[in-house]
């Protein structure tokens, strides 16, 4: 009886909250090309302008690849990353939501970065992600090291911060789109 | 030559004297997919005596893919630099700021090459 209420309580949660789209586990880019139409078709069918359904999508697979390319959490037989990815309606937009496990080295710089993006205007991070593609991807990156200041001039607004975990540092991430 | 779009990936198409690049760009890998691109281009621009028109007309493309059209449009610089005549067209939707911004970001190292902005009225996902 309590597993079912479980189950239901699961169903009634993501219903409530009006989450649209929602995925915590393994996550691959096989995987994201799976998914990246159904996600597209329950943005247009939420939203009928096509610019902020494109906006909300963009973040979604930036910050996909992010938990592919850089959460510490993997699984055991093929060390695919693992995360939880979900779209959400808001008040008047769209709420992407992220939480996956990072390297705690790398903690201090990815506050740093953040807490610069989320200070800046529209031209500023217009003007570093200029700048970041004339300079090339930083040491560590595994992409173009634009996606964060990607997802910030797509966002209206995003918040974000670090909790501790029994298996190490999570990384909150909650963004949102309008 | 042509590279046919994918879910991921856009439509290329490189012709004796154009190139035309069309569709959504978010590969798994965009080294894996533009290396064979950038490869057919150089090819074909080393022979292009005329005038070389490149067509760009994307959707959406991540910011991996970026990356990938800054060294594009490095490239045909450094190929107009050394001589040759290429224009190109950097395609977008009327109602598409995002890839407004995005041409006129890429806008602003060009030199060399003509570069133009257009507007597409109505742009089909084909």
């Amino acid at each position: 009886m309590e597993k079912n209420k479980d189950t239901l309580g699961l169903h009634t949660f993501m219903q409530d909250r009006k989450t649209l789209f929602c995925y915590s586990g393994p996550l691959t880019e096989d995987l994201l090309t799976t998914i990246s139409n159904p996600v597209r078709h329950q943005l247009s069918d939420k939203e009928t302008e096509e610019t902020v359904s494109k906006r909300v999508f963009g973040v979604f697979i930036e910050q996909a690849q992010n938990i592919i390319r850089y959460s510490t959490q993997k699984t055991k037989s093929t060390g695919d990353s693992i995360g939880t990815i979900a779209i959400s309606v808001a008040e008047d937009g769209f709420l992407i939501e992220a939480v996956n496990k990072i390297d705690e080295n790398k903690r201090d710089v990815l506050e740093a970065t953040l807490v610069e993006l989320s200070v800046a205007d529209q031209k500023a991070l217009r003007q570093m992600y200029k700048q970041r593609l004339r300079d090339g991807p930083p040491e560590d990156s595994e992409g173009a090291g634009l996606g964060f200041i990607e997802m910030a001039r797509r966002v209206k607004h995003f918040e974000f911060n670090f909790v501790e975990s029994e298996e190490g540092a999570l990384f909150v991430y909650r963004g949102w789109v309008s | 030559m042509k590279f046919e779009k994918t879910q991921r990936t856009p439509l290329v198409e490189i012709g004796s004297s154009s190139c035309l690049i069309k569709g959504e760009c978010y590969p798994e890998n965009i080294a894996e997919w533009s290396g064979p691109v950038l490869e057919a281009l150089k090819k074909t621009l080393a022979d292009a005596n005329t005038q070389f028109n490149v067509d760009i007309e994307l959707y959406y493309f991540n910011s991996s893919s970026a990356k990938f059209l800054f060294d594009f449009f490095e490239f045909l610089e450094e190929s107009s630099e050394e001589g040759k005549k290429i224009r190109i067209n950097w395609r977008y939707r009327a109602e598409d700021d995002t890839m407004l911004e995005a041409g006129e970001d890429f806008q602003e190292d060009i030199t060399a090459c003509e570069y133009n902005l257009v507007i597409v009225e109505y742009a089909s996902e084909e």
